[in-house]
C-alpha cells in the first residue's frame, strides 16, 4: 500500500512537470497551429536564467520564478515576431524554422556558458520531506505539484474569463471578422506565444533543482509534452491536463511494474493505440459552422 | 462620407476592382448590385481592407483609409456584416454582441439597448452559442453586432441571402429603420431590386470589377435592372 501510494505520488510529480511543460505548447498550437519545436529550449533556457539569477545575483527559486517567466516570454515574443509571424502561411515551414531556434539556442547556450550540467538549490523553506506513516513525499515535489495546478487554473481562467482570452478565441474561429471588429490579430498571436514561452520558462525553472541542467535538457521534455498534447486533443488545455496526469501516472507504474526502459516503451504503444482508436485525442473540439 | 477616387483592389496580382470612383454622403443609403461574381462582396472587403492591397484614393468621413490596418479602420466606426453573417460560432449570443463593441473608441462594453428592441429574438438567446441558431437569427446577431461598436457606417452583404421569408422582411424593415431613424450611413449589396429602388438613395451596377452604371434610387429602372442584372 505505501509503495502504491509513493507511486502514485511519482506519477503526480512527473505529471505536474508535464503539464507545467505541455500547457504552453498546447496554447500556442491550439492558438496558431504552430507546433513549436523550441519550446524545449525555451524550457532550458527557463532553468539558466534560474541558475544566472541565483549564482550571479543570489536570487532564489522562488523570487526568481515571475523574473524567469518574463524573462522567457520576452524571448518567446521576440522568436513569434521575427521569424514565427512571417509563416502563418506556412505551418510545416514553422516547424523547420522553430526546430531550427531551437538548434541555435541550445547551442549558444553550449557555446555561451559551457555543456556540462549545472546546479541549482532548489528552495530552503521547502527542503525536507513530509511523512505520512510509511508514505514519504518531498516538500518540493508537492510544491512543484499545487503550483502546476495554480498555473493551469491560471491559464484556463485567462482564456475562459478575461478579455484578452475572449479576443483569442475570437481570433482561433475566424481571424477576418475579428480584424473588422478592432482586434489586431497579429498582437493577440504574439502575446500568446509569449504566455505560451513564459509558461515554459516557468517549467523549466521549477525542474531545474530536479534533474541535471544541461544545453540539452528541454528535448526529451518536449517530447513528452507533444505525447501529452496529441492525446490530450488539440486545442483543449483541459485535455492537456488530464492527459498529463494519464501519461504521468503511467509512465510511473509502468517503471515500478517493469522498468524504466520498457515501462517507457509501454507507455509509447498503449500511446499508438490510443491514438489508433482516438486520432484527435481525448477532448476534441467539435464545432458546428 | 466615403469617397472612392480611382481606385483598385487586388487579390495577387490581379485587379479585382478596377478603376472605381463613387461617393456616399452620411446618412445616405448606397446600394450596389450586380450578377454574380462582378466584384460585389471584392467592394465591400476593399473597405475594411480584406484584400491584399489597395490603390487609388478611398476616404471615410474625410480621412484616407486605403492604407489603414483593418482593425484601425473598424475602429474609425465601419461596422461590416459580411456575407454569410460569420458570427463566432462557439460563442454566445451575448459574446457575440459585446464581441462588437471591441471596436469602440470608448472603451465602453456594454451591449446597447436598442438592438434589443429591433431583435427582440436575441434577448432570449443570450447564452446560446451563435453557431445553434438559425440563417436569419445568425442574420440579426450580426447586424446586432455591428451596431455594438456604435458605428458611423453599416456595410450589409447581401444581409437576406438564404433566409426564410418572414425574416426577410423583418432585416428589410431594420436596415429602412437604421438608415431613416438612426440616420446611419449604409451600403448595402442587394438582389432584391424593387427593395433597393424604394430604399436607395444612390446605387451603382457593377461588371466586370467595374461600375458600369451609377444614379439615384429613382433611376434604377426595370430597364436597367433587365440589361444589367439578368442572365
Amino acid at each position: 500500500m505505501e509503495t502504491f501510494i509513493n507511486q502514485l505520488f511519482a506519477g503526480a510529480s512527473l505529471a505536474s512537470i508535464l503539464l507545467m511543460v505541455a500547457l504552453g505548447l498546447a496554447i500556442i498550437y491550439g492558438a496558431m497551429g504552430v507546433i513549436n519545436l523550441a519550446h524545449g529550449e525555451f524550457v532550458m533556457l527557463g532553468a539558466y536564467v534560474t541558475w544566472a539569477l541565483q549564482t550571479f545575483l543570489g536570487i532564489g527559486l522562488l523570487p526568481a520564478l515571475p523574473i524567469v517567466f518574463l524573462a522567457i516570454a520576452a524571448v518567446g515574443w521576440g522568436v513569434e515576431r521575427a521569424v514565427v509571424s512571417r509563416l502563418y502561411r506556412r505551418p510545416l515551414d514553422t516547424i523547420l524554422a522553430t526546430w531550427g531556434i531551437g538548434i541555435v539556442l541550445q547551442q549558444l547556450v553550449r557555446i555561451g556558458i559551457g555543456p556540462e550540467s549545472r546546479f541549482i538549490a532548489g528552495p530552503g523553506i521547502l527542503s525536507g520531506n513530509t511523512g505520512f506513516g510509511g508514505v514519504v513525499l518531498s516538500n518540493y515535489r508537492i510544491f512543484v505539484l499545487v503550483f502546476a495546478i495554480a498555473i493551469f487554473a491560471a491559464t484556463w481562467a485567462l482564456m475562459a474569463k478575461t478579455e484578452f482570452g475572449r479576443k483569442l478565441r475570437a481570433v482561433i474561429q475566424n481571424r477576418e471578422i475579428s480584424e473588422c471588429y478592432g482586434i489586431r490579430a497579429e498582437k493577440v498571436y504574439a502575446m500568446t506565444f509569449a504566455y505560451g514561452a513564459g509558461l515554459a520558462g516557468l517549467a523549466g525553472a521549477l525542474i531545474s533543482p530536479l534533474v541535471n541542467t544541461t544545453p540539452s535538457m528541454g528535448t526529451y521534455l518536449v517530447v513528452d509534452a507533444f505525447l501529452v498534447v496529441v492525446v490530450g486533443g488539440v486545442g483543449s488545455i483541459f485535455g492537456t491536463a488530464v492527459a498529463s496526469g494519464i501519461v504521468g501516472e503511467t509512465t510511473a507504474f509502468f517503471s515500478m511494474l517493469l522498468n524504466d526502459t520498457v515501462g517507457r516503451i509501454a507507455v509509447l504503444v498503449a500511446i499508438i493505440l490510443f491514438i489508433r482508436f482516438r486520432p484527435s485525442g481525448l477532448f476534441p473540439q467539435i464545432v458546428r459552422r | 462620407m466615403i469617397e472612392a477616387r480611382g481606385l483598385y483592389s487586388y487579390y495577387g496580382k490581379s485587379p479585382v476592382l478596377q478603376n472605381l470612383t463613387f461617393d456616399l454622403n452620411k446618412g445616405e443609403l448606397l446600394s450596389v448590385l450586380g450578377r454574380n461574381g462582378v466584384g460585389k462582396t471584392t467592394l465591400m472587403r476593399s473597405f475594411m481592407g480584406l484584400t491584399d492591397r489597395l490603390e487609388g484614393s478611398l476616404s471615410f468621413g474625410g480621412e484616407e483609409i486605403a492604407a489603414l490596418r483593418t482593425a484601425d479602420r473598424a475602429k474609425l466606426g465601419i461596422g461590416y456584416i459580411p456575407q454569410g453573417r460569420e458570427i463566432i460560432p462557439r460563442f454566445t449570443v451575448r459574446e457575440n454582441i459585446v464581441m462588437g463593441t471591441w471596436a469602440r473608441r470608448d472603451g465602453r462594453r456594454d451591449m446597447p439597448d436598442f438592438v434589443f428592441e429591433l431583435f427582440p429574438i436575441l434577448k432570449d438567446f443570450l447564452d446560446r452559442r451563435g453557431g445553434d441558431l438559425s440563417g436569419g437569427q445568425q442574420q440579426q446577431l450580426a447586424i446586432a453586432r455591428a451596431l455594438a461598436m456604435d458605428p458611423q457606417m453599416l456595410i450589409l452583404d447581401e444581409p437576406t441571402e438564404g433566409i426564410q421569408p418572414n425574416i426577410v422582411s423583418q432585416i428589410h424593415d431594420v436596415i429602412v429603420r437604421l438608415n431613416r431613424e438612426f440616420g446611419l450611413t449604409i451600403v448595402l449589396v442587394e438582389q432584391n431590386v424593387p427593395f433597393a429602388r424604394r430604399v436607395s438613395d444612390r446605387f451603382i451596377v457593377m461588371d466586370k470589377g467595374r461600375i458600369v452604371i451609377s444614379g439615384t434610387g429613382a433611376d434604377l429602372t426595370d430597364e436597367l435592372a433587365e440589361k444589367h442584372l439578368t442572365f
